[in-house]
């Protein structure tokens, strides 16, 4: 107990630290939600290595690789770096206006809505953000409580109030405080899944050994429950269908480049290639952080053949630390699993809180605010809703990462159309958009009901279909809608316009 | 396992290859807004 006291108080220390320097940073609204579009690549990498990997990775992708073997490899560590290799895409169109969006509903008014007073489709767009990033922040705050409580021996309920208490520490600072405490969690993370993962391989004697085990057994995953097919665990398609194996892919990868989050992202680097950079380092990194979670997942059925009865496959890697890992070694990993929550749960909980007060109510009341108000009211937003999701997490949700799948793919739905065509096709207008983003969500919802094995691909069939019907059968957009995403010298009208889109 | 391994491997090429193209189309543009400093990887 004495290592994992000591560990955790210099990081609360560091936490506390990053966000009081922050604070004084954070100044303008720009500052407070992009980070002043001026973030550099180191810290751009930081913090999007640490955004990327959260509990659903950290916990669900082991317990995964645990229960369905080598096929989690491909659905979510493939499918997530096939995400992420398409963000620069975005990065590349997104970053070009000299006054770029704020957010991503913000982008999305810009685009397809740039004379609106109140924008309709920004609000909307908020709207949505809101409610997906609250799940996804529940999300975060039961993985944290879940292995909290099961090394720490703490209850639950304890573990995720005293979480509520780091991510308001994280998110009070706004973007930077975010940044720069994210790149210290990236630094935990990586020493505390490479440690778990070294003492993994030396327990079950290396890679060799773990595959041959894979290859034979036939413990069900939980106790008590049906005998696993033998080798199932090593063939490419695991305990999955082709069908269902291929829909987490594309609902991870092409979910991921349409996150607003991700979108957002791309906006906070000081330019374009800073924007692309930031990917390729952060797909670099990342080789450290996935490379010993598959060791652990997989190493994880050799050590401990079946879970106890009552826990789900969210539970091996706590297991695991909880019986095989030295003492010092467990306090790494707890913090790294603490550092992987925290860095996702403080910028959705950011983005959370911006849709619902900059994007829906500033938006829609046409409010204007001084920065100084700005700050404050998105802070309150920020705690209110932080106690929401702790709440929430009180009763424990489904599945981490397949949660996590859920959502990305109602994102990649609803979204994926409207930021690829919209930064890619001039054509592309405010009839396509409400198309694109209805069609898209509510289709996905249907088939998802309906068990659709493939809900993401429907979605976005249909909704490509609605989307040109509705472009082919209305007006061109109008100029200052696509040209900052397109030329690098705007004409005059269009600069006022974009200006004037900042200043409201 | 080596089929998992490999699409992750083709995937993270693939990353690499695009990003060096799209920085070369950002020096290409010479927009130094945009990030271009006359050298691919150089960004300011």
């Amino acid at each position: 107990m004495f290592w994992y006291i000591t560990v955790f108080c210099f990081y609360i220390f560091f936490l506390v630290w990053a966000n009081l320097k922050s604070l004084k940073v954070a100044e303008s609204i720009d500052d407070y939600t992009i980070g002043g579009h001026k973030i550099g690549l180191l810290l751009s990498i930081g913090t999007t290595t640490a955004t990327w990997i959260s509990v659903a990775s950290v916990i669900g992708v082991p317990g995964y690789l645990y229960s369905s073997g080598v096929a989690a490899i491909i659905g979510w560590v493939a499918g997530w770096c096939f995400g992420g290799a398409l963000l620069p895409i975005v990065a590349y169109k997104i970053r070009r206006p000299e006054l770029p969006a704020r957010t991503f509903p913000e982008f999305i008014r810009h685009r397809f809505e740039p004379f609106q007073k109140k924008s309709t489709l920004q609000a909307i767009v908020g709207f949505l953000m809101f409610v997906g990033y609250l799940l996804l922040v529940n999300i975060q705050v039961s993985g944290f409580g879940i292995v909290f409580s099961t090394i720490t021996g703490i209850d639950y309920e304890i573990a995720i109030f005293g979480f509520l208490l780091f991510i308001m520490i994280t998110s009070f600072g706004g973007f930077w405080s975010v940044a720069a405490t994210d790149t210290l969690n990236t630094v935990l993370i990586t020493i505390g899944v490479l440690l778990a993962g070294g003492v993994v391989w030396k327990l079950t004697g290396g890679m060799s050994r773990i595959l041959e085990t894979l290859s034979v057994t036939t413990a069900p995953t939980i106790a008590g429950g049906p005998e696993l097919d033998k080798g199932v665990l090593t063939s490419p398609l695991g305990t999955f269908s082709f069908g269902a194996l291929f829909s987490i892919f594309i609902s991870n990868s092409l979910g991921t480049p349409a996150s607003p989050h991700w979108v957002t992202r791309m906006l906070a680097p000081q330019n374009i290639k800073v924007a692309i950079l930031q990917i390729m380092g952060t797909i670099f990194l990342l080789i450290f952080i996935m490379s010993p979670l598959i060791v652990i997942g997989l190493g994880a059925k050799v050590l401990i053949p079946s879970i106890p009865e009552g826990k789900t496959t969210d539970y091996i890697v706590p297991l695991l630390i909880q019986e095989y890992t030295p003492s010092i070694i467990g306090a790494v990993t707890l913090i790294a699993i603490c550092a992987a929550a925290i860095s996702t749960a403080n910028s959705m909980l950011l983005h959370c809180a911006t849709s619902l007060y900059y994007d829906v109510y500033l938006n829609i009341f046409s409010k204007k605010v001084t920065d100084k108000g700005f700050r404050r009211w998105l802070r309150l937003s920020v705690l209110l809703i932080a106690i929401a999701a702790v709440v929430l997490a009180i009763d424990p949700p489904w599945f981490i990462a397949m949660g996590f799948v859920y959502i990305y793919g109602g994102f990649g739905s609803a979204f994926f159309l409207v930021v690829f065509l919209g930064l890619y096709w001039k054509r592309m207008n405010r009839a396509g958009a409400y198309t694109g983003i209805i069609m898209g969500s509510v289709s996905y919802v249907m088939a998802k009901a309906s068990g659709f094995a493939t809900p993401f691909v429907i979605a976005v069939t249909a909704s490509l279909i609605g989307v040109l019907i509705a472009v082919f059968l209305t007006r061109k957009p109008p100029v200052e809608a696509y040209e900052p995403y397109f030329t690098a010298d705007v004409s005059h009208t269009t600069q006022k316009v974009n200006a004037a889109m900042r200043d409201r | 396992m080596f089929i998992a391994m490999t699409i992750w491997i083709i995937i993270m090429v693939f990353s690499v290859a695009l990003n060096t193209f799209l920085c070369w189309k950002v020096e290409k543009s010479g927009v130094k807004r945009w990030g271009a400093t006359g050298r691919i990887f150089k960004y300011k």
